[in-house]
């Protein structure tokens, strides 16, 4: 590999589509929800950098390591996190332009969607807290509930894309789409649509299925004691989980919109995200409360199963 | 000496190890600790010696004891026959032994009568050892007789704790249940076909079954899966994981339900060449995924450290059944890469159950806490294992787990049958699951508060940490380098198990399989590929700049880290206030939503695991029956 | 660069930690009322967190009885530098009605440094902006003299 490759793959990385990208477009979105929702109470609402203030200033606060921590796995556990979103970044294709070209396979994207989780559930853990014990509990049930709907979703998708061949690479989902017209305007993904949009805010975490963080019944859940860049790093998670999971909605559901300008690629790409964030997560907070964790595991489970599923049948017979 | 000796003498090793053990051991601990390590070693050493010629030069050895060779066609001797897939579960056998016997160096020195321990041990090993490298069914039932013979021996080894000596009468029950079907099976082979050497079978019953021989596959396949505990036969081994040494459960785990899986292997693929009936693959599939279910469901509700280990042990065996079951290439490569992971990361995770069994004195999940302090080797150990099970990237158990996952979608979207679509699912679902029961112990026995009771723990010594850092070591590279893995182990496996005349041919001289007409399995090929250099490349170059990061800001910019004695209030953990208490989120406390909703379920498992001996002997039965009724319906 | 930019940032993303020691409830009931749509104080950043921990500014309503003092110490200990403490009504600063009661132990200025002193009974929640606004400001300052 020459020196311009090698450049040019580190541009991907670090810059676009990789790690500022991911980080800007993340906390872009994580403020534009936070407006949106103050918006639709009828407030001002805080500045779209919000976002990036809090980031900032937590940057600026002490640590505190509590005494009952496990100090390395306590300080570990947000970088961690943070590293598979951005390799889960690289993995997304920004509809036909990519890092790694044909390696963005659904099965890897879906593990790796669980690493952060587990990040922040082994950090939780590690500090000591009873409170963080009950959050990382619940922030586990709350997994256990959307991967089931999410898996089916991405089967779905997977035989819709394959017919009767293995097909677990975003890449072919996406040129697929591209030949074949977006799978939102394909009546029988409609129900698969609207369980990924149901999944979206709870593997983000917003409410109303924040039980694992419920700051008003159990501090916040695992990241009670973090303060500090340690909880600035969480904090960036979750805004950059909004980016991914709203773009790898966009690419299986619209993907395959290529204008043939990567920048403007980039530009509907972030117009999509937007709308996605506003519809599976703002609104919903807007209009609802907080869920009790039985009733969200049992909602996941037959509702936006059901929906998952049905998808999933009528693609199978071959609509 | 030419290696063609080596299989046998390797066997012959460890059974004389557990002789001399008997003669010279009784008095001398050094002695029998020489004797342990000095057999398992050579049987090491002389299985790692057969890698070239077996693995790599890709040849079968075929050995005929006492020079008995076969006369007109007929083979009257008992053969050992090393293929690749014999070879591949006999390294994973032979690590097993060596890491368990160093392990066993300390763990069990405060136990009483040792040298049982040591001759069973022996034994044990060898007769499993012998077990995957036979080419003789009757061999093999021999092989799987000392194995349960011993095993309930091992179970009963801590015969001063709870329950164990009924955890042994539970497993020489359901053993010797499970022993009598594959006995009865292999005489009705023998009545049949006039000979018990396995590809001489193999060459006769290839497309050429009669209702005799369904009897006798029906019976040997539930009698193989008694030995590796796939539900409804899994009830002896919860209790006998929990209540044997933690360096005998690994040995159970590692390779003693893998011989249980080596046996069903070569019985469906190899000796009766079933494996391309649908109905076959619709068995085996329905049990994998049943067993891998109710295995990770039942072990959430454990609040046993090692009882919840037993659990996995069966829910992980149900994955491979599933893979094996499916019949491609793909999916044979998933199931014995997750075949070897189960051995590492279970293998691993049950010696840290040992280390903190030592340590504290218990493995109840309710009384344990915070250890990850007082000993951090254990801790990082058992989270490589833990995270390797839960198949998280880049760990080993992903690998593998990936392959099988996409090996069941490929079976479902070409076949388009909706059953592997169900099965996929339940398998990504359970792997959820797994890593659900895995964070709980993390929880409960390794972060979170030390209890007053656990002050003075220590750190386990250095000869039990060896075994437990090999095994994460191994863990992580094989997840890493899954292309070695694939190329050196998995490729020659698999061919080996799908190419059925090379198999017999080997045995029986060459031109014997095109003369019976035996065909190899046709399975379709192996395509995958799930990351390339460049991600790892990728990840280097972020991980580098999150530490750049945080080394440019650390000075000045960033807030300092700053870490405390508890007494001082700013370190103490926030408890509204109040001055800290002793308050830990244990085991039985976590998932309280999802036990909950799932009340029905649990109500229902809890009263068919009822603890009563006669009840899993009639479930062994019935689910005999099942399989009886199934072959004859389906398979004629 | 850095340095300027978190501290510029300290004041736009103050986040409150509310301890009520003993209050009647009505300057909680104010505070709460600022985030309404009305006042709506999240367009200055203002976000209450549910522990101490993730906390810049901690508001401290009530007269301070004696059973919440050792709590409230404590409480404040737990929050990381730079931290700037408010109080919220007259209660923590005079003890107001409940003054001279045996189980009273304001003014709180006897056991904790009190930056910014909202008085009232109960203030106006244009007060309590202004005087969380003020706070923050200071909040700014105490994070540029560290760094200096």
């Amino acid at each position: 590999m020459d020196i311009t490759g090698a450049l040019y793959i580190l541009f991907k990385i670090l810059i676009f589509p990789g790690l500022l990208f991911a980080v800007v477009i993340g906390l872009f979105l994580a403020g534009l929800d936070r407006k949106l929702l103050a918006r639709m109470q009828k407030r001002v609402g805080p500045p779209l950098r919000q976002p990036l203030f809090d980031f900032l200033k937590l940057l600026g606060k002490e640590t505190i390591v509590p005494h009952a921590a496990n100090k390395t796995v306590y300080l570990a556990a947000p970088v961690v996190g943070f590293t598979a979103l951005i390799v889960l970044a690289l993995f997304i294709p920004v509809f036909g332009y990519s890092t790694f070209s044909g390696n963005g396979d659904l099965i890897v994207i879906l593990y790796l969607l669980t690493i952060p989780a587990v990040a922040l559930i082994v950090g939780g853990s590690s500090s000591g807290s009873p409170y963080a014990g009950i959050g990382i509990s619940r922030e586990m049930v709350t997994m256990m509930s959307y991967e089931l709907p999410l898996v089916v979703v991405l089967l779905t998708v997977a035989r819709k894309v394959g017919g009767s061949a293995l097909c677990f690479s975003l890449g072919d989902i996406v040129s697929w789409q591209a030949e074949n017209g977006c799978l939102a305007f394909h009546p029988a993904m409609i129900p698969a649509l609207l369980a990924m949009l149901l999944v979206i805010p709870a593997e983000v975490g917003t409410q109303p299925f924040d039980v694992a963080e419920a700051e008003t019944e159990i501090c916040e859940g695992p990241l009670i004691e973090y303060s500090g860049a340690p909880l600035a790093v969480f904090k960036l998670n979750t805004a950059v989980k909004m980016f991914i999971m709203t773009a790898l909605f966009a690419n299986l559901f619209f993907g395959g919109i290529e204008t043939g300008y990567v920048a403007l690629d980039a530009v509907i790409m972030v117009a999509i995200c937007a709308l996605v964030t506003f519809f599976s997560m703002t609104l919903i907070h807007a209009v609802t409360a907080r869920l009790k964790i039985e009733h969200l595991f049992k909602f996941y489970w037959t509702v936006v199963a059901g929906l998952a599923a049905l998808s999933l049948i009528l693609v199978w017979v071959g609509l | 000496m030419s290696y063609v000796h080596f299989p046998v003498i390797a066997v012959m090793t460890l059974f004389m190890g557990a002789f001399l053990t008997v003669v010279l051991g009784k008095h001398s601990r050094a002695v029998r600790s020489f004797l342990a390590i000095a057999a398992s070693g050579i049987a090491f050493v002389l299985i790692a010696m057969l890698v070239k010629p077996v693995l790599i030069d890709g040849e079968i050895i075929s050995y005929w004891m006492g020079n008995w060779n076969p006369v007109n066609g007929y083979a009257i001797g008992i053969g050992y026959e090393v293929d690749q897939l014999g070879m591949f579960f006999a390294l994973l056998v032979v690590s097993t032994i060596l890491l368990s016997a160093v392990y066993s160096l300390r763990y069990i020195e405060r136990d009483s009568s040792q040298e049982f321990y040591y001759v069973l041990f022996l034994m044990l090993s060898g007769s499993v050892l012998g077990l995957v490298l036979t080419g003789d069914v009757f061999n093999m039932f021999i092989m799987i007789e000392i194995m349960t013979f011993t095993a309930v021996g091992l179970t009963a080894f801590r015969n001063t704790g709870f329950g164990s000596v009924e955890a042994a009468f539970k497993y020489l029950v359901i053993g010797s249940i499970g022993s009598s079907f594959t006995l009865f099976g292999i005489a009705i082979l023998y009545g049949q076909c006039h000979t018990l050497n396995m590809a001489q079978l193999s060459a006769m019953l290839s497309g050429n079954h009669s209702p005799a021989t369904l009897m006798a596959f029906a019976l040997m396949f539930t009698g193989l899966a008694v030995k590796s505990y796939i539900v409804p036969f899994h009830t002896p081994a919860a209790d006998a994981y929990t209540t044997a040494p933690s360096s005998i459960s690994m040995v159970f785990s590692g390779m003693v339900n893998k011989a249980g899986v080596y046996g069903i292997i070569r019985l469906v693929y190899i000796i009766f060449r079933t494996m391309d009936i649908p109905a076959v693959q619709t068995l085996m599939v329905i049990f994998g995924a049943v067993t891998m279910f109710i295995g990770v469901t039942m072990a959430l509700a454990q609040h046993d450290f090692k009882r919840l280990l037993a659990f996995h042990s069966i829910s992980q065996i149900g994955y491979v059944i599933t893979a094996v079951g499916l019949c491609t290439s793909l999916g044979l490569t998933g199931g014995l890469f997750h075949a070897m992971n189960h051995t590492l990361f279970k293998g691993l995770l049950f010696l840290c159950a040992g280390a903190v069994l030592r340590a504290t004195g218990t493995t109840n999940l309710d009384q344990l806490g915070g250890l990850s302090k007082k000993m951090p080797a254990t801790t990082v150990c058992f989270l490589i294992g833990a995270f390797s099970i839960s198949g998280l990237p880049p760990f080993n158990g992903f690998a593998s787990k990936w392959l099988v996952y996409q090996a069941a979608y490929d079976k479902a979207v070409t076949t388009g049958n909706f059953l592997y679509v169900f099965v996929t699912i339940v398998a990504l679902i359970v792997s959820v699951m797994t890593l659900a029961s895995f964070i709980k112990v993390t929880q409960a026995a390794f972060f979170g508060q030390l209890p007053e009771r656990l002050k003075d723990v220590e750190e386990v010594p250095f000869l039990m940490q060896l075994p437990m850092w090999i095994m994460s070591a191994l863990c992580v590279l094989s997840g890493v380098f899954y292309n070695f893995v694939d190329k050196y182990l998995l490729v020659p496996a698999v061919s080996a198990a799908l190419g059925v005349s090379r198999y017999i041919d080997s045995m029986m001289g060459s031109g014997y399989a095109a003369e019976k007409c035996v065909t190899d399995i046709q399975a379709s090929g192996v395509h995958f590929s799930y990351w390339n250099p460049m991600v790892w490349l990728a990840l280097f170059v972020i991980v580098l700049c999150a530490a750049c990061l945080c080394i440019l800001t650390s000075k000045g910019s960033r807030g300092e880290i700053l870490e405390g004695d508890g007494e001082d209030g700013k370190y103490a953990t926030f408890f509204s206030g109040e001055k800290a208490l002793p308050s830990h989120v244990g085991g039985s406390d976590l998932f309280w939503g999802f036990k909950t909703d799932w009340k029905g379920y649990f109500n229902i498992m809890e009263g068919l695991h009822s603890g009563v001996v006669n009840d899993y002997a009639l479930y062994v039965v019935a689910a005999a029956a099942i399989v009886v009724v199934f072959t004859f319906m389906f398979m004629r | 660069m850095l340095k300027n930019a978190i501290a510029k940032s300290m004041s736009r993303s103050p986040w409150i930690y509310h301890v009520n020691t003993g209050s009647c409830n009505g300057c909680d009931i104010e505070l709460v009322a600022v985030l309404t749509p009305r006042y709506d104080a999240e367009r200055f950043g203002f976000k209450l967190s549910g522990t101490p921990r993730h906390a810049d500014i901690v508001v401290i309503s009530g007269p301070v009885t004696t059973q919440s003092k050792d709590r409230l110490v404590r409480t404040l200990a737990q929050v990381p530098e730079p931290k700037v403490v408010v109080t919220l009504g007259s209660c923590p600063q005079s003890g107001n009605v409940f003054k001279g009661s045996y189980s009273v132990e304001a003014p709180v200025e006897k056991f904790v440094h009190v930056d910014v002193a909202i008085a009232g009974c109960t203030p106006k929640p244009e007060a309590v902006i202004a005087g969380l606004y003020k706070a923050a400001e200071i909040l700014q300052k105490k994070r540029e003299a560290m760094t200096k």
